[in-house]
This record gives C-alpha cells, structure tokens and sequence, in this order.
C-alpha cells in the first residue's frame, strides 16, 4: 500500500465536503482505478467522472497513468479562469 | 539579454502601470494588453445578471502553467520583449480586472497583438482556475470546455 494526498477543487470539493482525503491505496492504481474507488464513497463523483480532469504531481495526466508513491494528486472539473 | 516575466496569481488590484512599466525595456515600442473584467450583465446565450464571482486556484499548479504559457509565448513568437500574466483570485466584483495578460516588443506589427491574445487563449484551456458565479438567484460554478492532453 501507498500513502496519496488528492486534492478537489470547484464543483468536486463541493461534491466531496472536503479540499482534500489522505489514502491508502495498493502500488500499481490507476487514475481511473482512483477515480473509482472515490466515486464508490462519494456518489456525487460518479455523474461527473467522465468529465473531470486529473493532475499528478501538478502535471495533467491520463487516465492509465499509475500513481507514483507519495503523489500529490488532484481532481477538478474543466478550468474556468481568465 | 534577460526579458522580464512576471507571472502572479494574486488577491490583489491589478496595477496596470506598474505591470506595464516593469516589462518595458529600453528597445520596447509597442504593448498589447489584455484584461478580462467581470461583466454584469451577459445577454450572449443564456442572458443573466452577475452580483459577483469567486475565483479559486491550484495555486502551484496555476503558477506552474501560467508560465508555460510565457514559454510558449516565446517560442511562438520570439521578438517580445516583455510579458506579464496576472490572475486575480478571491472574490471579484463586476467592473473589476480579473486577469491581465501583457506582452512587450520593438515594434507593433511582429505578432504582440497575436501573443497576447494566444496567452489569454491558452490561461482560459490549461490554467486551473475556477469562478463561482452568484447571481440575484443563486450560484453556480462556471466550467470550461477544453480538455488538456497529460502533459500538456
């Protein structure tokens, strides 16, 4: 097992009630297993799953990428700034 | 010789002078300056009113990406000079700058309308960056629609 921080910004943190959860997830996880497996605690996540975006370490990444151990993770919807 | 670059992701006013003069070299004749304002009354699509927006940040993140925006600005455009991206967070009332993206150069006509108006372009796609809109019957968070590549 491995410690990640993952963070939730806009409409997630809403979803979620929190900026951020501290896991313990298996070595090997996926974005997409990660995503799962919040989805199954927050059901709120679920509709919105397709469509939010995911950053590791502060860098966009895909679905398939394996979460290196110690992680700082994020989830957020499309950006809206400017 | 070094360009300046500034890039600032702030809660305070944005000061137009002081960003303009801090990227202005002796060899700089020409500035394009974008800000974006809150509007108070959209009539584009879904017409509403704006009482005002919350703006929140990843903020290492934004820093990150908004000065990958300056590097591809550079490399897309190699006469400017200077260039300035600010983005306001916290909340922000109609009239007011949000965000301001300024580039310098020798002259007008070697692309620094063109890279000011990439550089806006590309904080809305990849800065991450969120307002709530709250208007005389509630609020709701605004989303964009332009999905970054990992990596990108």
């Amino acid at each position: 097992m491995q410690k990640v921080k993952v963070l939730f910004f806009a409409t997630l943190r809403d979803y979620v009630g929190a900026k951020y959860v501290e896991l313990e997830i298996p070595i090997g996880t996926t974005i997409h297993d990660l995503m799962d497996l919040l989805a199954s605690t927050y059901p709120r996540l679920e509709k919105v799953k397709d469509s939010m975006m995911a950053a590791v370490d502060r860098e966009y990444a895909a679905d398939e990428e394996v979460i290196p151990e110690g992680a700082e993770i994020a989830f957020f919807p499309p950006v809206s700034g400017g | 010789m070094d360009f300046p670059t500034i890039i600032s992701l702030t809660e305070s006013e944005l000061d137009l002078d002081s960003l303009l003069a801090q990227i202005t070299l002796p060899t700089t004749g020409a500035s394009a300056i974008f800000t974006g304002i809150v509007r108070e009354q959209t009539s584009q699509g879904d017409a509403h009113d704006t009482v005002y927006l919350d703006y929140e940040a990843y903020q290492p993140m934004a820093e990150t990406k908004m000065r990958q925006v300056a590097d591809e600005i550079r490399q897309k455009w190699p006469t400017i000079e200077g260039i300035a991206i600010v983005q306001r967070v916290g909340r922000l009332y109609p009239g007011t700058p949000t965000t301001l993206i300024a580039c310098t150069c020798a002259h007008r006509n070697t692309g620094v309308f063109e890279a000011a108006r990439y550089g806006i372009d590309r904080l809305k796609e990849i800065v991450p960056v969120w307002k709530k809109e709250i208007g005389p019957q509630g609020e709701e968070w605004v989303e964009g629609q332009y999905h970054p590549k990992p990596g990108e």
